[in-house]
């Protein structure tokens, strides 16, 4: 009789989300997480391709595991765009040490101090949330900022 | 007939009489009945159906029908819907628009499903046919919004672009914007699979308010609720929509804008979309929901007490495609509500969770037979089911066409007795007269196949997973199902001799697929030497399957017909009986 490979008792991760780290120190947060987050996160019964239904119709740019999450992220005035894993940051200020990097820039967002006499060297971080409102990086906790964001940008001053 | 008969209607008064049968079935037929009437036929034969695209060459459909308008195309085996299929398989359309380009400059319909479209094939669309109508790309992949920005630069006379489930990459170019200020003749417009970044607002509303034939219109998950009333109010015509984002709070001024819109829409038929609705904002719909025949669901989270009032202002439904939140509460408010109703689907919200999450049993399906006189397809995801509901179901609605049902967890047992469900299945097949599609799930035995192949004459379609016992099973289907064309199977025990016996059986069927079953490779090469019409596709990632032991099996097996002979774009891990690798060209 045909046996199915791994029965589903084998998942022992939570089902909706699979932040490592980051999800267990925010238990106050998980209920927000499970209905905001909107990442499609591949359980690992999927790999067995059972039950028969199509995957989940890729309306976000995203590509996802259960321990990545890349976004694009484009500076305004260059057209080809970088893509990011937000997963690979504990926090906004490792976010922003990533980006500045990696766009050769100082990077403005809520909780940076700029200075005002210089501000052609600056850049502003924005994101695009669900409801394809830009807004500024920083205002929110970042467990919220990850469930909301769909891509980035880095504008002129 | 009497050949007196056939010569003395001239060839204009057959070629009239031919148009007024459009179905394929009835033009083949035509086709058969004496030379003369095969070459008026082909001459005029404008519209082409092809179940899977290597089963014939395109240079052949051109020889024997020269003046072709539509054609559809269908590539990859249904289970690649589940990721059974690797990709680099095959599919590929090109080869067919290259070919079509030249021979057929007034082609202006084509329709594919899943194929690989290249933003080459496109393009070439685009700058190929002059007069091109309609395109739909139904789960298909390989193109971006380049090769959409080529098909809006230059398709005119566009009336459909419907790129349903299909996965298209955004190479960030605003498409949409390449439909000229001139352009005025949208029709339908789906593009429900595309990413938040790859729709212009401001594009799509100058494209509806200049759009006055569009009726059917489904966007994106990212369009915002302001967005959604604004375009409803552009587009009041509109017979289908699909609705978009519903955002967190409800907000009273977007609240009455978006019903104030869609009270303006007398002509809406089906609404689908609901993605992250807020039950707050469905009343919105209110003002439309006695007219609805088709209401999509299934991405709606949504629960049963705002499912049970949402159906009930809805009773003239048709089509009810939903998650199960319904659970058997909704599915009973559904049965006594919408009496023409005529398919049900119903998904689970948590596939991979063992437990249930929603009270969803086979009580509400059993519900719905009974109360729904008018219902034919059913697509069904539950965890419990019994033999009695099973019987139960068959004889409340022996007019079943479409049985399709899933019992998520493998080899459950009927909750009740602890049988195997080849009764239930049996009774399905002994009622349902008519039935051509089948899926069937659960604990079962070859007696479920000996049913099938007894009862299941016009049976076209069966899916099978983790059920019988031995080679019987296959057996009794492939011998006794006549009508047969189509029989996908995964995780059984079916193995060589069942295939081998009924090898003549496989050239009447369109394919067959097996994969995680028993069969070896040495009978595939057996196979494919016996029966030369017949395409053996072994689909095996692991390496040459002779390189292992004999008594191996094949991961996956992919059988079809085709008049074509091999195809020469098959990807390394696809393996067959021909010993000349030369052929293997890349694509």
């Amino acid at each position: 009789m045909g046996r199915p490979t791994s029965s589903s008792s084998s998942i022992d991760s939570p089902n909706h989300f699979a932040f490592s780290s980051t999800a267990s120190s925010q238990r106050d947060l998980t209920t927000d997480l499970r209905l905001g987050l909107s990442i499609s996160i591949a359980p690992p019964f999927v790999r067995e391709q059972w039950p028969p239904m199509k995957a989940a119709v890729a309306e976000e740019e995203h590509e996802c595991n259960s321990s990545t999450f890349y976004v694009k992220v484009y500076m305004e005035g260059i057209p080809i765009g970088r893509k990011l894993d937000l997963l690979a940051h504990e926090s906004y200020y490792d976010l922003i040490r990533t980006l500045e990097h990696m766009f050769h820039t100082n990077i403005i967002w809520a909780e940076a101090e700029m200075d005002r006499d210089h501000y052609e060297k600056y850049h502003v971080l924005t994101y695009e949330d669900k409801e394809g409102d830009w807004m500024m990086v920083g205002d929110v906790p970042w467990e919220m900022f990850l469930s909301a964001v769909r891509r980035l940008k880095i504008s002129k001053c | 007939m009497p050949k007196r008969l056939a010569s003395s209607l001239s060839d204009e008064v057959l070629e009239h009489v031919f148009s007024f049968i459009q179905s394929e079935k009835d033009r083949n037929v035509v086709s058969a009945v004496c030379k003369s009437w095969y070459e008026i036929e082909r001459w005029c034969r404008r519209k082409i159906f092809v179940g899977n695209c290597y089963a014939v060459s395109p240079e052949m459909v051109i020889r024997r029908f020269p003046q072709v308008r539509s054609i559809e195309l269908k590539g990859k085996p249904h289970f690649a819907d589940f990721n059974l299929v690797p990709d680099g398989w095959g599919g590929y359309v090109l080869p067919w628009i290259t070919e079509m380009a030249g021979a057929y400059p007034w082609l202006d319909e084509i329709r594919l499903k899943r194929m690989v479209v290249t933003d080459e094939s496109l393009e070439l669309i685009a700058k190929s046919f002059k007069d091109f109508k309609v395109l739909v790309l139904a789960s298909c992949e390989g193109f971006s919004t380049d090769g959409l920005a080529a098909i809006a630069a230059s398709c005119k006379n566009l009336r459909e672009l419907d790129l349903r489930e299909s996965e298209v990459d955004d190479s960030s170019v605003h498409w949409l914007s390449h439909f000229p200020e001139t352009y005025t003749s949208m029709v339908s417009l789906n593009i429900s699979c595309l990413g938040s970044g790859e729709v212009s607002f401001s594009a799509l509303e100058r494209l509806v308010s200049r759009c006055p034939n569009l009726r059917s219109l489904k966007l994106n998950r990212a369009v915002p609720l302001d967005k959604t009333a604004n375009i409803l109010r552009l587009a009041p015509q509109l017979v289908e929509f699909s609705a978009c984002t519903y955002s967190a709070e409800l907000r009273s001024d977007v609240f009455s804008n978006l019903a104030g819109a869609f009270s303006n829409c007398k002509e809406l038929r089906s609404l689908s979309g609901f993605w992250d609705v807020v039950p707050d904002y469905l009343p919105a719909i209110y003002s439309v929901c006695s007219r609805l025949t088709s209401l999509n669901l299934s991405y709606a989270t949504i629960l049963s007490p705002d499912l049970i009032k949402l159906v009930s202002h809805c009773p003239s439904l048709q089509r009810l495609l939903v998650l199960d939140y319904i659970e058997d509460s909704g599915l009973e408010a559904l049965a006594s509500n919408c009496k023409d109703l005529q398919e049900l689907r119903v998904f689970p919200s948590d596939p991979f969770d063992a437990e249930p999450n929603a009270s969803l049993t086979e009580q509400g399906l059993v519900a719905v037979s009974l109360g729904c006189p008018k219902l034919q397809s059913v697509l069904y995801f539950c965890r419990r089911m019994s033999n009695a509901a099973l019987v139960t179901i068959a004889q409340n609605r022996p007019n079943l066409n479409r049985f399709r049902l899933c019992i998520i967890e493998p080899n459950t047992a009927d909750y009740l007795t602890g049988e195997p469900f080849d009764v239930g299945f049996g009774a399905i097949v002994e009622h349902c007269k008519d039935l051509i599609r089948l899926s069937l799930s659960g604990l079962l035995t070859d007696c479920v196949f000996e049913y099938i192949g007894k009862y299941a004459k016009k049976l076209e379609m069966l899916s099978v997973a983790f059920a019988g016992d031995s080679d019987l099973g296959l057996h009794h289907v492939l011998s006794g199902c006549e009508s047969l064309r189509k029989l996908e199977i995964r995780d059984c025990p079916f193995g060589d001799k069942a295939l081998l016996t009924n090898a003549a059986k496989l050239e009447t069927m369109q394919s067959l697929w097996m994969s995680s079953c028993s069969v070896s490779f040495e009978a595939c090469k057996l196979l494919s030497q016996k029966m030369p019409r017949l395409n053996v596709e072994v689909i095996d990632e692991r390496g040459p399957p002779d390189s292992r032991p004999e008594n191996c099996t094949v991961d996956k097996l992919y059988i079809y017909r085709s008049v074509a002979g091999p195809r020469f774009d098959m990807p390394p891990f696809v393996w067959t009986k021909d010993e000349d690798l030369a052929l293997r060209l890349s694509p």
